[in-house]
């Protein structure tokens, strides 16, 4: 809210990614890193059936010892557990390993080599494309050049552009005498080539004891533990490899109109704190119901509404009704009588708490509408007549307007000294609902 | 670890690649060898059970906004982890879907989350690409329909599309009317009660129920299925079904138990496979895009079939079609029309359910030929309107877009998209 005052309502901000964090061992990651390993935790994994963290478990094996083969000792072994289902990685065939951390790989995905080398494919179709498309864009300014033209003087011609007589006449004829996609002379000749995928005659068919062998249900995968692993999708549980746990990140909002940040978490993942928090509430003097009479139909009453000014400065807070087919007016079942002298809040003192011996400041309340004062809030009346007789909440609105005094903004150094920022005053909508009228 | 990640040449980020199904989504980055997460196409809103799903073409526009605007920012800030502004994104679609459902979702990437630019790729020229070769006849077998578009020298070949409703929604439906007149469910307090007494009480059963297909049924070959349906059809008559598989104890939710009568196993995957009225079936559907495609490519197309598609991955699928499409093409309506007989399969390197995002992840590598066919934020911007292969410059008449009303039988046009 640098420049320019305005109320994100309508539109939600713009997000965007802000850190970096593993949900389980809260360690932070820099964006860099996070980009390299996947978006994945390197220390924690998720279990493949359940889905919940595994933990690292270690069990004393013997093993013999590397001078002496006869003897053994007992060599620590880890392997990895899952505390909720009990999965552990020798269900799935991994051997234990002697560190703790570090030694557990993911299996690669076996297709990778040929993916590359159909990317490599593509892109050099794609150089060509552009290349064939660049000329052509500097071959339109050239006419249609005639096929006697030997393929020496093309050559020559396409160095040199505009040259000879014959190339500034009709512009825009397609160039079909030119050569086709060969390479030029000089360039990388080397060509990649793919060899295209082979069909088969025969498919596998499924085992014939399918059709006889009752299922061991626990052996077979659902469809969410086949899902969680892309590259591989096993039909067997014995095949679910453990998968490195998935990051989290923290987000921080920014205006869409003046791209400034109005929320911006705080580094590091243990802190819930905000390093900058523009939000309306710590702005806008709030509005709560302290005490509502029996309401009646028709009757008035009076209830008893509270207004606290979250700002450090005093604030000046004008009440006023609802008009005639105001587009905001959609729910108010009850006609409304608000104070119409303007109230003054205190500003919120921090000390205030603990600072009896302080004066209290005089604002001269009038004892009709102020019912009490105490530092930054006060109390008011305002007086409520239910227009309906219906069930449901008896409901209100008013607008609020008050004054606002940015104080996030940078000092300017003005030529007149120390000018006070100036009040802008803001005009809100505000619905109260009342609860049921009591017959 | 892929060749050309990160701030390779050019300094573009990679583009993120986005295939949004009818049930599931399989979203990651161009360049990576598989998707990096398949999830629901469905948002949870909060305070109610039921999740709603992403996909559906007759709710109005700004539900449908909403509901797509819910679930990008889930993709993007849960499971992608990138920031909207700084990648291109590539979308793969099916080209039966509706102009509608393009124009909200690219008003959606634009408006709200304000990404460079975007590519519609076709999914069945995308399988194409994944393979490294130019011809192939693809059939897409997803959740709500079978399609198949034939792919000549990089060009779809429009008019020659088949499709028919028999997709991984239309088996839950049948295996959901099996289940509910033949089985039977133990819980604590009691046994052998019926099922429809659980699912009035949980709505949530029916999802649980939806997965039971995936680990217990299967496709029987050829052979067996023929007999299993001559046993079905064949009322009162002598025709014997073949030994139905052992029933299933189907645990659900931890205390009930639903028992799965063993013929529904290898029977309720049958009706992709029985021809209907029209002869159709899953299989003839190759055949009849067979017949519409020009002489000269019957045989290029024949012997390079590609499956994709998340149902062709249940068990016996592709064995049984093959068979299945075999014995059609002696059948007197194919065997005159059709010279061709020889029909290979390809085995894409990737799982079928992936292997249309694997075209749009290499085709995304691709940096300036993606930036070049992309349509950018400006021309967005610009035009309001993404062009559609069926409404090229005009935009479609906006009162089809009304919800109840029936959407605009889409035109047949032959038209060359780009690689």
């Amino acid at each position: 809210m640098s420049g320019t005052v305005q109320m994100e309502w309508h539109q939600t901000p713009g997000n965007q990614v802000d850190s970096h964090y593993c949900p389980s061992c809260l360690e932070n990651m820099p964006s860099a890193e996070a980009k390299l390993k996947k978006n994945r935790c390197a220390n924690c994994f998720d279990c493949p059936c359940c889905m919940h963290t595994l933990s690292t478990r270690a069990t004393n094996i013997p093993a013999p010892l590397p001078d002496d083969p006869s003897k053994t000792t007992m060599k620590k072994a880890y392997y990895l557990a899952c505390g909720f289902c009990r999965w552990t990685s020798r269900d799935v065939g991994m051997a234990d390993k002697s560190v703790a951390s570090g030694g557990w790989q993911e299996p690669d995905n076996p297709h990778t080599q040929r993916i590359n080398k159909l990317i490599e494919y593509y892109q050099q179709l794609a150089q060509r494309e552009k290349l064939e498309r660049d000329r052509k864009k500097l071959a339109r300014r050239r006419p249609y050049m005639p096929l006697a033209f030997s393929q020496h003087t093309i050559h020559v011609v396409e160095k040199y552009g505009l040259g000879t007589r014959l190339q500034r006449q009709r512009p825009g004829a397609p160039i079909t005498s030119l050569a086709g996609l060969s390479l030029k002379e000089g360039e990388d000749q080397k060509e990649i080539n793919i060899e295209p995928a082979q069909a088969l005659d025969e498919v596998e068919p499924l085992p014939e004891d399918c059709y006889t062998r009752p299922i061991n249900l626990p052996e077979v995968t659902s469809l969410r533990q086949r899902l969680l692993q892309p590259d591989f999708q096993p039909a067997g549980a014995s095949q679910l490899h453990p998968k490195h746990k998935h990051l989290l990140i923290k987000r921080s909002l920014r205006c869409r109109k003046c791209e400034h940040n109005l929320s911006k978490p705080e580094f590091n993942p243990t802190s819930i704190k905000f390093k900058i928090q523009l939000v309306a509430v710590s702005y806008i003097p709030e509005v709560r119901i302290m005490s509502i009479p029996n309401l009646r139909f028709q009757k008035e009453c009076q209830v008893l509404l509270t207004l606290t000014n979250p700002v450090e400065n005093i604030t000046h807070v004008t009440l006023v009704g609802c008009e005639e087919g105001d587009p905001e007016d959609i729910n108010s079942t009850a006609k409304v009588m608000v104070p119409t002298k303007e109230l003054v809040l205190a500003g919120k003192d921090a000390a205030a708490d603990y600072d009896e011996l302080a004066e209290p400041q005089d604002f001269q309340d009038d004892p009709d509408v102020v019912a009490f004062r105490k530092s930054n809030k006060i109390g008011f009346f305002i007086k409520v007549v239910p227009q309906r007789e219906e069930d449901g909440d008896v409901t209100v609105s008013f607008k609020i307007r008050h004054d606002f005094r940015n104080l996030a903004a940078p000092i300017r150094p003005s030529e007149e000294g120390d000018a006070p920022t100036e009040a802008i005053w803001l005009t809100h909508h505000v619905e109260l609902s009342l609860g049921p009228i009591i017959a | 670890m892929p060749l050309f990640e990160g701030l390779g040449s050019g300094g573009e980020k990679t583009a993120v690649v986005i295939d949004l199904g009818a049930a599931y989504t399989k979203c990651g980055f161009a360049g990576e060898t598989g998707p990096r997460f398949i999830i629901p196409s469905e948002i949870q809103k909060p305070g109610q059970q039921q999740s709603i799903k992403v996909v559906q073409y007759n709710i109005n526009t700004e539900e449908l906004y909403s509901n797509l605007k819910e679930f990008i920012h889930m993709l993007y800030f849960r499971h992608l982890l990138v920031n909207p502004r700084d990648r291109r994104v590539v979308i793969i679609e099916s080209i039966l879907c509706p102009s509608h459902f393009r124009e909200t979702l690219t008003k959606v990437f634009f408006k709200q989350f304000e990404v460079p630019s975007v590519l519609f790729a076709p999914s069945h020229l995308m399988a194409i690409m994944s393979l490294g070769i130019n011809s192939g006849l693809v059939m897409d077998c997803g959740y709500t329909e079978t399609l198949v578009l034939p792919v000549y020298e990089c060009i779809p070949i429009l008019p020659a599309w088949e499709a028919l409703p028999l997709g991984g929604k239309a088996i839950h439906k049948e295996l959901d009317g099996l289940l509910v007149e033949q089985c039977t469910v133990d819980s604590d307090s009691s046994t052998g009660q019926s099922l429809p007494t659980y699912i009035h009480i949980d709505p949530l059963m029916l999802f649980v129920l939806s997965r039971c297909p995936v680990r217990t049924c299967f496709i029987s070959d050829l052979q067996r299925g023929l007999k299993i349906q001559e046993a079905k059809f064949n009322l009162g008559g002598t025709a014997e079904r073949p030994t139905p598989p052992p029933d299933v104890d189907y645990p659900l939710d931890g205390e009930k138990i639903l028992h799965i009568k063993g013929p529904i196993r290898d029977s309720v995957m049958e009706m992709l496979f029985e021809q209907d009225n029209e002869e159709k079936s899953v299989a003839s559907l190759v055949l009849d895009a067979l017949v519409k495609c020009p002489i000269d490519t019957r045989k290029a197309l024949s012997e390079n079939l590609v499956i994709i598609g998340g149902t062709a991955m249940l068990p016996g699928f592709l064995h049984r079609l093959l068979a299945e499409i075999r014995l059609l093409v002696e059948k007197p309506k194919y065997r005159d029309a059709l010279a061709t007989k020889s029909f290979r399969l390809h085995s894409p390197p990737a799982k079928p359910n992936c292997t249309a995002w694997l075209g749009g992840a290499i085709f995304g590598a691709l940096q300036d030929i993606l930036g070049s066919r992309s349509v950018s934020r400006d021309y967005y911007n610009q035009t309001g309107r993404i062009p559609d292969w069926c409404c090229l410059s005009s935009p479609p008449p906006e009162s089809v877009y009304d919800a109840g009303k029936t959407p605009p039988p889409l035109m047949k046009r032959a038209f060359s998209t780009e690689k």
